[in-house]
C-alpha cells in the first residue's frame, strides 16, 4: 500500500502492478453482478463469434483501475471521483495485464488528481485504458 | 484577455461538463440553476478551467465562489 500525499502527487509520477485473471474472477464477477451474457459464461458461444473462449467481462479489466488508485497511486488516501474508459482489445482468462497509472495534473485547490491509465496483456498490446480522477485526503 | 472571452471559454466548458450544446451561462448563473451542478461537478469545471487557462487555483480562492461571474473576475486576475 502506497501513501502517497497531495503534495507528492507531481505530473509524471508513475505506478503499475501486474495481476493474471483466472476463471475464479470471472465466477466471482458473475456471481457479483449477475451479468450471465454468453460471451463471458459460454466458451463455444464465444468460439461462434470469433474469439479463442470466453471474454474477459471488460469491467472485470477496469476494476483494477480500483486497485491502481487504491491501493497503488495514490494508495491510502484515494477517494475516487470517476473514472473513465475504453476496451480497446479483449482480454482472456490466463492474460497476464500489466496496470499502470500516470498522474497527468494535479488541482491544490480541489484536492483531485488526474491519471492517465492503461492495461496492456502479456504481449505488450493495451486492452484497456482511462482517466482516473482521484480525490487525496488533505 | 477580455471578460467575453473567457466567459466564452468558460461556457464551452460547461456545455462539455454537463453535456448540453445549449446551455447559455451569465454572471449570475449558480449551482441552483444547473441541476447536475453538485460538489463533484465543482471539482471538474475547475480542474478543467486550470487546465484550459494554465492557471492554478488555490483553495482559498475557489472557496467563497457564488455564481459565474465570481469565477469569471478570478480567472481574469489570474490570467491578467
Amino acid at each position: 500500500m502506497n501513501h502517497y500525499t497531495l503534495a507528492e502527487m507531481q505530473p509524471g509520477l508513475t505506478e503499475s502492478f501486474t495481476v493474471t485473471v483466472t476463471r475464479q474472477m470471472m465466477d466471482q464477477f458473475l456471481a457479483i453482478t449477475g451479468d450471465c451474457s454468453p460471451i463471458h459464461v459460454d466458451a463455444d458461444y464465444a468460439r461462434e463469434r470469433g474469439y479463442p473462449g470466453c471474454v474477459v467481462y471488460g469491467m472485470l479489466g477496469a476494476s483494477f483501475f480500483s486497485t491502481l488508485a487504491g491501493v497503488y497511486l495514490p494508495g491510502e488516501h484515494c477517494l475516487l471521483h470517476g473514472v473513465e474508459c475504453k476496451f480497446a482489445r479483449p482480454i482472456f482468462v490466463g492474460d497476464t495485464l500489466t496496470i499502470t497509472g500516470k498522474v497527468i495534473h494535479v488541482s491544490e485547490a480541489v484536492a483531485e488528481a488526474e491519471i492517465k491509465a492503461t492495461i496492456t496483456n502479456q504481449d505488450g498490446k493495451q486492452v484497456t485504458r482511462g482517466i482516473i480522477k482521484a480525490g487525496l485526503a488533505r | 484577455m477580455t471578460e467575453q472571452a473567457i466567459l466564452e471559454a468558460v461556457q464551452d466548458i460547461f456545455r462539455d461538463n454537463f453535456d448540453d450544446d445549449s446551455l447559455v451561462i451569465t454572471r449570475d448563473t449558480c449551482a441552483d440553476d444547473i441541476e447536475d451542478w453538485d460538489s463533484l461537478e465543482q471539482i471538474n469545471l475547475l480542474t478543467a478551467i486550470e487546465k484550459k487557462f494554465q492557471i492554478k487555483f488555490k483553495l482559498a480562492d475557489v472557496r467563497g465562489l457564488k455564481n459565474v461571474g465570481d469565477l469569471l473576475d478570478l480567472v481574469k486576475r489570474m490570467v491578467g
